[in-house]
């Protein structure tokens, strides 16, 4: 009798061994797939937070304001428009309050399409058609190209990492 | 034929001007009709949409979006000398047949027309009518003030003198660009009213105040691709000084027809620029200079012959122009 518990037992533990083995392997060879969903995610994530409102104030906004040759200023045209993307007014000379520059976050943000960061809106509207931008900006081409510094500052911050 | 011997007279003694604005840009283009080229630039006005030159060729007045202003701009240094706060975001101006006043459209609601007195370039009066303001015009006989709303779907006709509406007229869509065909008298037959998504015009008989015609562009040959970015299907107008022909842009068809009058049958097209915002014609009505606001450039099309002789590169987004006949 006690040799027949001690053959159960021997059995029992060798089939959770044999089990615990399989185990251990299938997590090693699923490891990499799992990291990677893990990352993916996680990008997606880091990407939808990432409209970072201080990186946002620093890098992004002072290009809505900032003069180009030949062009009108992006504020000029878009604090005075009703499309999508608003700004508010900025006094000549003056810079945006702190309320001012979360509200035209808000109105920013819309504008990036966290899923493809490419594909913005705010990245393809003001770039020239020959570049990759749209078709027709009634504000004109305000980037010829993505080598463009406020462009590439854009672009990062909307999460280009290309 | 009033107008077009008054046009021809300051022509004889003048100089002649392309006045383009550019509203994405921050500079207006003056070009030579007789060289083609880009000879002058007016600087530093954000979002120029209208202009206008005084009789006496002593200045421009340019509306100014971004700061909603007009600008006024000396003839001979292209400097700003004076921007003159308006009563709302301005679109499109046009002056007195005396230069004594400009009419500002005033783009935003409920709708007004800014007067400017030129003597002391000043704000005197915004006359309100229905709706936000596009285009304002004054008529060739210089009597009345004409402005058309796109979001009141009305045309506000203003006596000049007492500078009041006499009559409005309710459309079913709204009012972009007009132009006038004068009687032998030189009061006015009939506008001709481009209107919202409509890829043509209409036509108002100016005594009866009613719309008697609508005209709809022919479509594109086959094998033909529309032009679907920019705005309006059909947008920018202008009569001949003769006034035998209507020459009449398609946004749509990236063109511009041309129709005969007062019969208004086709008489042929030719291709332009992407996206023809406007057209202003040479005092003597041999060339049209025509807008592409999406290509940067100005089509310049001899109106006999019905082709583009060349383009003109310019500065973002030309929209509105006009001739200017210089003393």
């Amino acid at each position: 009798m006690m040799l027949v518990r001690l053959a159960h037992l021997w059995k029992t533990r060798k089939t959770e061994r044999v089990a615990n083995q399989f185990l251990a392997r299938s997590l090693v060879r699923a490891a990499p797939f799992a990291l990677l969903a893990l990352i993916t995610s996680m990008t997606h994530l880091a990407v939808a937070q990432s409209l970072d409102y201080e990186t946002y104030k620093k890098t992004v906004e002072p290009i809505f304001a900032k003069k180009r040759v030949g062009h009108a200023r992006c504020v000029a045209c878009h604090s005075a428009s009703n499309n999508a993307f608003r700004l508010q007014p900025l006094a000549e000379g003056g810079s945006w309050t702190e309320e001012q520059s979360r509200r035209n976050f808000e109105s920013v943000s819309i504008l990036v399409n966290k899923a493809n960061p490419k594909a913005s809106l705010l990245l393809k509207h003001p770039l020239a058609h020959e570049a990759g931008g749209d078709e027709f900006h009634s504000g004109g081409r305000q980037f010829l190209s993505k080598d463009d510094p406020d462009w590439k500052a854009i672009a990062l911050w909307a999460g280009v990492t290309e | 034929m009033y107008l077009g011997l008054l046009l021809a007279l300051p022509l004889a003694a003048g100089t002649v001007r392309i006045i383009q604005t550019n509203s994405a840009g921050d500079d207006v283009s003056i070009i030579d009709p007789a060289t083609n080229k880009v000879v002058g630039t007016i600087t530093g006005i954000e979002v120029n949409h209208g202009a206008a030159v005084a009789p006496d060729g002593s200045r421009y007045y340019i509306s100014n979006e971004g700061r909603s202003t007009l600008d006024v701009v000396d003839r001979k240094t292209l400097a700003v000398t004076r921007s003159i706060p308006l009563s709302g975001h301005p679109n499109n101006i046009a002056i007195s047949k005396d230069g004594s006043r400009v009419y500002v459209s005033i783009a935003v609601a409920p709708g007004a027309v800014d007067v400017i007195d030129t003597a002391s370039l000043e704000d005197v009066k915004s006359i309100p009518v229905k709706g936000a303001v596009h285009n304002t015009y004054v008529t060739p006989d210089g009597k009345y003030v004409v402005s058309g709303s796109i979001q009141g779907k009305t045309i506000t006709v203003i006596d000049q003198k007492t500078e009041t509406p006499v009559w409005v007229l309710e459309m079913d869509r709204g009012i972009r660009p007009m132009a006038f065909l004068t009687n032998p008298d030189g009061s006015t037959k009939w506008i001709f009213v481009q209107l919202s998504a409509i890829n043509g015009f209409a036509v108002v008989d100016f005594a009866t105040h009613k719309e008697i015609n609508r005209i709809k562009l022919p479509s594109l040959a086959p094998g033909k691709s529309p032009y679907l970015y920019g705005g309006n299907e059909s947008h920018g107008m202008a009569v001949t000084s003769d006034e035998k022909t209507l020459v009449v842009n398609s946004r749509l068809n990236s063109a511009i027809y041309f129709y005969s009058l007062p019969d208004l049958k086709v008489l042929g097209s030719t291709e332009v620029g992407h996206s023809p915002d406007w057209v202003t014609l040479t005092p003597d009505g041999k060339r049209a200079y025509v807008a592409n606001a999406a290509s940067n450039s100005v089509s310049v099309v001899d109106v006999a012959s019905m082709k583009e002789i060349t383009r003109i590169p310019v500065g973002e987004v030309p929209k509105r122009n006009i001739t200017a006949v210089l003393p």
